[in-house]
């Protein structure tokens, strides 16, 4: 082959190979402007490069025409500029090559290798390394046509599957109940029991959802106007219980109370008072501070630690699920990038073989210059129109030849035997490869 | 003509059907798009059905069970597609398309003609008014129905704690409990103006407004039972699942007094072999 292979590289660790000691040493927070991504690709001799950094991975993706070479060179690189120990560090490095390196990415890219599967942030994460290493110029045509078509496939996961779908933190599981019981929580009246290190966290949380003033009860009232005071709800002491109950709309309870504090019978005397409107209570406390016979009554709906646990739990089985089914858009998505990149492979050996003909149509041509001077404007037309149909018909061939070769994965022999048998060397050398990413090829795999 | 758009609706109703239960059993959002997409063309077939036989032959385009069961479709699809376009839910929609699928079939295997000659009584203008009016209450009620089925079942999984792939289609608790809230006096409405028509209507033909017909014994029975929903509603404040249960309930009612009693007995209302027989009172 004349044109010089081109080959994606992924380097990286993550949470499932390393632990987070080694994941925050080898972390490149610094890289605002891009200057160790520029860094890396230029000491590195990478063609293109990004590096992405987040709190569970650092990769560095990169196209280089060596890959093994590269990646030893980028473990020198990352080991220096975080003064660590090479060889120590190298059982943690992952190395992905060619069509594995992409399917590597486009699974990052759509959640399918996160810690908590189908989590959001990723996406965005990795569009910010994108485009800050675009600014700073260290991608060019194939990392931008990967970074695409990486993000298109992320998109078509989130929309086909349902892998991003279902709740899996104990507070969202809630939040979502929560919405399917009341609706618009916004106006919602939320009733925190006990005024704990728990209370706080749940009201810090409750706070970004109901926008009305959280309503604290606690057995000591001074707790409770502390932690009233931190959030601007109002603070009750706890011979109010009963009233509050008859009000709130969601109750988290949380005291460190040994009996329950809230009891069927009483629950009962509030439901009345309510006139049965409904009422979402949880239940963090351990031992519990809602009697759970309370869920039998008609309108409450008591939740505990434990019921919320085993819908994440759920919810992450089903997110499993619908990663197999993810995994499937992955391939279709990395089949088709990688019969791009092939393509890119015969493009130049299409141009240069048109150009051979072209040129020895037009010596030819200007060869019969003197015999046909007497041939009047339109039959020098048609003569025209008559040479290229032959050149376009007689090229026809080798082209579907080599294209076809994307088939039978045996393109560099087909693209080959093309160029010698046409005699192509002096031509295709003359292509820079950039060249032949012509639109005419891209249009031809856009699908 | 009418006839054709008729069918086309029809079978606009069934790929809808298709598409909302494909979609009940996958929970893939796409689908359900496509689903309401066929409810809006058939819906626009329908209505141009209707609108036709109506100019086509005049009041009389309310005198036959195909032409009630017809309008009855029309006004589920036609409300079912306004709580859409307010609050959509694909939920709603996989239940009102089966059930206009199922009454466009019924209608179909109905005739459409009438067969003999038409009784003077009904060439009057209070046909059309007392059918709409009777037909805008009872799909009202269809759509409280299937809102209470919906509750129930919402209900019942979060009670139970099986929080899965329905539960999170389905509607919040709260959505459906004002649907039914506001459902309730709308219907409840409806079913008054339709009965006061159909007295007004006897009156003026036999003189008399109430003469204890099969049909309006039922019916009057149905707005007992619909005004003691509204009064526990309004003034004890039933709400939720026990609100749900007697729309379902109510819906039965309805459903008997609707078709039910039509079959079973005979009065002013009887469409016997489908045609129309008069019995004067």
């Amino acid at each position: 082959m004349i044109r010089p292979t081109h080959d994606f590289l992924v380097l990286g660790i993550n949470h499932n190979t390393a632990p987070v000691l080694i994941r925050e040493k080898v972390s490149f927070p610094g890289n605002h402007d891009g200057a160790i991504t520029r860094f890396l690709t230029q000491t590195g001799g990478l063609l293109e490069c990004i590096v992405l950094s987040t709190c569970n991975r650092s990769e560095i993706i990169a196209v280089t025409k060596d890959p093994d070479s590269s990646a030893e060179n980028l473990i020198r690189l990352v080991s220096e500029i975080h003064g660590l120990n090479q060889d120590r560090i190298r059982s943690y490095f992952y190395i992905k090559k060619g069509p594995e390196a992409v399917r590597h990415l486009f699974r990052v890219t759509s959640s399918l290798d996160s810690m908590v599967l189908g989590e959001p942030q990723i996406v965005g994460q990795v569009k910010e390394a994108f485009r800050r290493d675009a600014t700073a110029n260290t991608t060019g045509p194939l990392l931008n046509r990967l970074m695409h078509r990486a993000f298109f496939t992320a998109k078509r996961v989130r929309t086909e599957t349902g892998v991003a779908l279902s709740a899996v933190s104990i507070a969202y599981v809630a939040v979502e109940l929560a919405k399917k019981i009341l609706g618009d929580l916004e106006q919602r009246q939320a009733l925190l029991v006990g005024a704990g290190e728990m209370a706080e966290l749940t009201a810090r949380y409750l706070a970004n959802v109901v926008k009305k003033p959280i309503r604290i009860i606690n057995r000591t009232f001074e707790n409770a106007c502390m932690l009233a005071s931190q959030f601007e709800g109002s603070a009750d002491s706890i011979e109010k219980l009963d009233d509050a109950l008859a009000m709130a709309d969601m109750v988290i309870s949380s005291t460190g109370s040994c009996d329950p504090i809230i009891r069927f019978q009483q629950m009962k005397a509030v439901m009345r008072r309510r006139r049965h409107k409904p009422i979402f209570m949880i239940d963090i406390a351990i031992p519990r501070d809602i009697e759970p016979e309370v869920n039998d009554l008609d309108g409450v709906y008591l939740y505990n630690i434990d019921d919320l646990q085993s819908v994440v739990e759920e919810n992450i089985g089903e997110r499993r699920l619908e990663a197999e089914k993810a995994g499937g858009i992955v391939d279709q998505e990395v089949n088709k990038f990688i019969n791009w990149t092939r393509s890119l492979e015969w493009a130049p050996t299409i141009v240069a073989l048109k150009e051979k003909f072209e040129e020895i149509r037009t010596n030819e041509m200007s060869k019969m210059n003197g015999k046909l001077g007497s041939l009047n404007e339109a039959e020098k037309d048609a003569i025209e129109i008559l040479t290229k149909a032959i050149i376009n018909k007689i090229a026809h061939g080798p082209i579907s030849f080599m294209k076809q070769s994307i088939k039978t994965k045996k393109i560099n022999q087909h693209v080959d035997f093309v160029q010698r048998v046409f005699g192509l060397d002096e031509f295709v050398s003359d292509t820079e490869p950039e060249d032949a990413k012509t639109s005419e090829y891209e249009i031809d795999h856009r699908n | 003509m009418h006839l054709i758009f008729f069918k086309v609706a029809a079978i606009f109703y069934l790929l809808a059907s298709i598409v909302y239960v494909t979609f009940l059993l996958r929970s893939e959002s796409s689908k359900c798009l496509s689903g309401f997409g066929f409810i809006l063309a058939g819906l626009v077939a329908h209505t141009i059905s209707i609108v036709h036989l109506f100019i086509a032959e005049g009041f009389f385009a309310m005198a036959t069970g195909f032409d009630a069961l017809s309008l009855f479709a029309w006004l589920v699809v036609a409300i079912h597609t306004t709580i859409q376009f307010r609050d959509p839910n694909p939920v709603l929609g996989s239940m009102a398309a089966p059930i206009a699928t199922v009454l466009m079939l019924v209608a179909s295997t109905l005739s459409y003609q009438i067969t003999q000659p038409i009784v003077p009584v009904l060439k009057s203008w209070w046909l059309p008014i007392h059918v709409s009016f009777a037909l805008a209450g009872n799909a009202v009620f269809t759509i409280m129905a299937m809102a209470g089925a919906m509750y129930i079942f919402q209900e019942r999984l979060i009670k139970r704690k099986k929080i899965g792939r329905f539960h999170r289609i389905l509607p919040s608790l709260e959505t459906l409990d004002t649907l039914n809230r506001r459902a309730l006096p709308i219907g409840f409405f409806f079913l008054t103006l339709g009965i006061i028509s159909g007295a007004l209507w006897a009156s003026s033909a036999w003189g008399s407004y109430w003469n204890w017909d099969p049909k309006e014994t039922w019916s009057l029975i149905t707005w007992f039972a619909y005004a003691a929903m509204v009064h526990q509603r309004l003034a004890l404040g039933w709400r939720g699942k026990k609100a749900a249960m007697l729309a379902l309930a109510g819906f039965a009612l309805v459903m008997f007094t609707f078709i039910g009693v039509s079959l079973l007995f005979v009065g002013h209302h009887s469409f016997v072999s489908l045609a129309l027989r008069m019995v004067p009172a």
